[in-house]
Parts: structure tokens; sequence; C-alpha cells
């Protein structure tokens, strides 16, 4: 009865419902939209490493992120291939170039090499043509993300990086860097547009035969490479997210608006069900004097709170999915994880009881000899 | 049967710098069969006397038993406990919870700790409100009903727990003359049909003639206690 009870008023104090859901709905949306976009960045920062196909990477010495080694003699490659934990390996070289567009301005793009004909390091998900288009040595391929701002350049378009002839031969889907655009090419073309030295890369990928213990298979690597640095793939993306993270200001950007977007949540949440429970003292002063206890009074103040938490949650996750709908295959940078879902549940929860705390607090106070005049 | 027993009952209260006695230690025992007016002039204390019968407020002296269970020094949980099983309550204004039915905030009474109603409960709000005039009513919100129909269905609620105590606080005071009269009746049938103790706190002389016992306060104290055949004559 005391759950019907915290029904009932929520249908009927409309307004006050209406305020503490917005609360708790712009928990829901504000912070799920700003952890979707982080979460986004946070794949573009790794975008290479996490879709390298690789176990292993093997950069210069000292290494804080994926995009900050200097080249590495690509004749490590024999050495690596010779262990019997490695299946293959693979140099990849990444630079920067111009990009010329349709109509003469140039873009800033980061040109990624890789080896025929494994191509590891390369693309790894195409809306138009195939990897096959990279076995040709002028090929390059563009992002769709990216189209409109290279000048929407069509396949077998011909045109300039590094003032280096290329043609586009492949639209990739979802190839987007931290950095900016990725185009990615063949070993050799890279090497003439960032004008690299022969015999260098800037990684060496390493992949392990299956059922090879890679954790031995790291620490031979490591034995054998003691002038660079060998991450396996997992330890290399969380460092470079962790790098963008703490150098960019991203995470004290995002970290802020979403503590604001808490704060804000919290704040209309508790004015909300403060009025709502000031306005209902008599109703609570009544039910203590026929018999109700204050923890009865304190399951429905409760009640209250889970049932609007309930339906704002449910509000605020199908705008939330609409929203990742929409964005979800536009340039905008989004991304949530399935693990964020139950622990945004859990955290807005947890809020919106904190927030009728004060509402709890009042509710208490009503004194069942109040009912008498 | 229930009796209820003040003994040397007095309560004071304190604005933090001074304290002043609004009732004066006093005896009073109330038998069930008899409708007990409590009467006097504003601020004489008889809502105080009433809110300490009621268990809702603590008395400064003196000491309260029901059926020689002294109940003076009950913690909060014990006191709301002995509410929920012996009393039922009638204010001077209904008190019904907007949001819910007229059956729901009768039901309440009986489940206000948790649990659903049960069935029993369900098939005696059904009764009581067709005796009270209100069957058609169960399912309405209480803002539609008319003063005295919110008056009859805080009494049904009142009394859906059988409560040996019914205490009333000024519950015509609210209402037309007409409305007021139905609920005197109705009292006046409970205390004396259902042998319980029916104690209704009042200043409206309309209502004194409904007493079985008329109790007058006048400054915290009792100048008058006349049983039925003196309120008679």
């Amino acid at each position: 009865m005391r759950s019907l009870t915290a029904l009932r008023m929520v249908i009927h104090d409309r307004a006050s419902t209406a305020g503490a859901l917005l609360g708790v709905v712009a928990i829901v949306f504000l912070v799920g939209q700003q952890l979707s976009i982080l979460f986004g960045l946070l794949n573009y920062m790794s975008v290479l490493v996490d879709h390298s196909g690789a176990d292993a990477w093997i950069m210069s010495r000292d290494v804080r992120n994926a995009d900050a080694g200097f080249l590495i003699s690509d004749r490590y490659v024999d050495r690596v291939v010779g262990l019997p934990e490695v299946a293959w390996a693979e140099p990849v070289l990444i630079g920067n170039g111009l990009f010329r567009t349709g109509d003469g301005s140039y873009e800033s793009v980061r040109v990624v090499g890789s080896r025929r004909p494994r191509l590891a390091g390369g693309p790894w998900r195409f809306a138009q043509s195939n990897e096959d288009a990279l076995l040709d040595l002028e090929a390059v391929t563009v992002d769709r993300l990216d189209l409109a701002k290279l000048g929407d350049p069509g396949l077998e378009a011909i045109t300039e990086i590094g003032e280096r002839r290329v043609r586009v031969r492949a639209v990739t889907d979802g190839a987007r860097g931290f950095q900016g655009t990725l185009v990615f090419a063949s070993l050799e073309k890279v090497r003439e547009i960032a004008r690299t030295p022969a015999g260098k890369a800037s990684v060496i990928l390493v992949r392990f035969r299956d059922g090879a213990d890679a954790a031995a298979a790291l620490a031979r690597l490591r034995a054998i490479m003691p002038y660079a640095s060998v991450s396996s793939t997992a330890e290399l993306s969380r460092l470079t997210r962790l790098y963008y993270f703490t150098n960019t200001g991203i995470g004290g950007s995002f970290g802020f608006s979403t503590v604001i977007a808490v704060l804000i949540g919290v704040v209309i949440i508790s004015l909300t069900m403060y009025t709502s429970v000031l306005s209902r003292t008599q109703d609570f002063a009544v039910m203590r004097a026929i018999g109700g206890r204050k923890w009865d009074i304190a399951v429905v103040v409760f009640g209250e709170a889970l049932i609007i938490t309930g339906v704002g949650l449910f509000v605020g996750f199908l705008m939330l999915a609409a929203l990742l709908n929409a964005t979800g295959n536009s340039s905008i940078p989004s991304h949530f994880p399935g693990a964020v879902p139950p622990i945004l549940a859990s955290v807005t929860l947890f809020v919106s009881l904190l927030g009728s705390i004060i509402a709890l607090r009042t509710a208490l106070k009503a004194d069942p000899a109040a009912v008498f005049h | 049967m229930a009796t209820l027993r003040l003994e040397n009952i007095a309560k004071d209260f304190s604005d933090g710098r001074q304290i002043r006695r609004v009732l004066f230690p006093m005896d009073v025992a109330l038998a069930p069969g008899q409708l007990v007016v409590i009467a006097g002039p504003s601020g004489s204390g008889k809502t105080t006397l009433l809110s300490i019968m009621g268990l809702v407020l603590r008395p400064s002296e003196g000491r309260l038993f029901l059926n020689d269970q002294d109940l003076t020094r009950l913690s909060d949980n014990q006191a709301a406990d002995i509410r929920l099983q012996n009393y039922g309550f009638v204010f001077q204004q209904p008190m019904l919870i907007e949001g819910l039915s007229v059956m729901e905030n009768v039901l309440l009474a009986t489940a206000v700790q948790g649990g659903r109603p049960p069935a029993a409960a369900r098939s005696k709000t059904m009764e009581l409100l067709a005796n009270l005039g209100l069957g058609e009513s169960g399912h309405v919100q209480p803002r539609l009903l008319s003063g005295g129909m919110k008056q009859r269905a805080s009494i049904a609620r009142a009394l859906v727990k059988d409560p040996a105590i019914l205490l009333c606080d000024e519950p015509t005071s609210a209402l037309d003359a007409e409305s007021g009269q139905g609920v005197m009746g109705i009292l006046k049938r409970i205390a004396i049909e259902d042998q319980r103790i029916v104690a209704v706190v009042s200043h409206d002389a309309r209502v004194f003639p409904y007493a079985d016992r008329l109790i007058k306060i006048e400054n915290g104290r009792i100048v008058s206690d006349t049983r039925e055949q003196y309120v008679r004559q």
C-alpha cells in the first residue's frame, strides 16, 4: 500500500513529478551524450592500434602514445619473425601530408602505409571498394566522413598528397583518427609522400601464432629488442588513450561538464521533490497519526523517487538512443559501450535518492500531532 | 472491553525561553459504549488532551493506560503500532490524501505499515462506505466529494480497522448543520451499538445533545464532567 501511495502521489502531483523527471532525464541524457562523445573521441585516439589486427606493436624507445614514435629500422622485422611464437611481422609507416582538394586547396591528412600483400595495419572497413584496391602502387583510401572536407573525390579521382600523385581507389568507413583524416596507402607510396628514408618504419606490427603465450612472447620480444618499445595492442591502446585524456584537457573538460550535468539534475530533483513533499506534509502527518512509522514515510518518499527515476531512466535512455542513432553515421564522434548504461543508471539512481534526501528530511518532520488543528 | 485511563496527566509547552502549562494535572477515564464530548473555548487545552489520548503527543507528567497497559513511555514506533491496532481518528478537516481514491484512502489505514490490505478489509471498506452513503463513491477522487461526504469517508477510514477507540477533533466544524448532524448521529451509533470508546472534541454547542458524557475544560483544567442524565436535562 505504501508503494501504491507513492505511485498515486507521483501521478497526482503532475507538476512536481514533471520537474523531477526533467532532472533525471537531464542527468541520463546530458551525461550519456557527454560520455558517448568522450568514448567516441577515445576510440579515435587509439583507432589505428585497436584495428591493427596485431598482438604487439614495436616502436621507438620510451614511446608515450601510438602517434609519437620516431622511425625505427625495418630490419627488426627479420629479427622478430625468427621467434617461434611469431606468426608474422609487418612494418607500417605513418606520416603526414597535404591532400590537394578539387578546388586546389589543401587539407592536412595522416597517411598510413602498409606492406603488400598482407596490408597489416591497413583499413578495416570499407564503404566503397575493398582492400585489394591498395595493391595498386598509387592507390589511396579516403574516409566516407571526410569526403566533403576533401572536396568529394570520387573513386578513381587523381590528386596529390605531399605533391605525389595518388589515385582514390577505395572509401573507408569510420577510419578517423584523433589527429584528423586518415588516408591509407601502400608502404612505398607513404614513404614517397612523407619523404621517409629507405629502411625505416614507424611501427612493426607483430602477430603471435595461435595458442602462443602472449605474455611470454612479449617478454622475448623485449629481450631481443632492448632499444625499442614493445607493447601489447591493449597496452598501447590504453597508453595512447590515457596520454590524450590527460594531456589534452579532454578529461578535465568532459569531467567538468559531466559533473555540471549531474549537479543540475540533483538540484532540479532536490527542489521539485522538496516542493512536492512540502505540499504533502499534511498527508504524511495523517499517515503518521493513523499508525505509520517514520520508516513507512521514508518508503513512500523513496518510492516516489524510485518511480520517477525509473520513468526518467526510460525516457532519458530513449532520447539518448535516438540521438546516438541519429549521429551514429555522422562525423560527430559517438560511441556508447554496453557497460555504460547500467553504470549510468546506477549513478542516476544514487543521485536521485541523494536528491530526495532533503525531501525525506522534510517528510520525516511531519508531526502526527499536527493533524489536530 | 477497552478502557482508556489518564492519571494525573499534565502538559507543558516551551517556546525555548519559557515553559507554559496548557494542561494541569487531571484524571480522566473513558469507557466504551458512550459518546464523550470534550468541550471548551479555543485554547482551553481540549485538543491537547485529545492528542495525548491519541498517543500523538507525550504528556509532560502523569501516565496513560489502555486496559492497564502503560502507554506513557512508548517509543515512536511502539506508539505507531498501538495507534494502528487500537485507534481511529476523525479530524477537523477530513484530510483525505489526494491522488488516492476514497476506497484507497480508507484501505491505507489498514496497511500504512506496508503490505497489501487484507481481503476482509476490502469488503469491510465497501460495507462501511455503503453504510455511510458512499457506496457509489469508492473509486472517486476525494476532491470530487462534498465536505460532508469527505468527512464520512474519513469516518470510514477511522472505522475500517474496528478500533477500540475513536477520537474525533471538531468533526462537524467544517460542515453545514445538516451534514454535522448526520456525522454526529453516526458517531453516536458507533459508540453505543459497537461499544467503542468515542471521544469528540468540540466547541460547537449543537454537538452537546449527542453526548452521553460532557467534559468541559477551561484554561487547562476540567471544570465539569457531567453524565448522561445531567446532559439530557
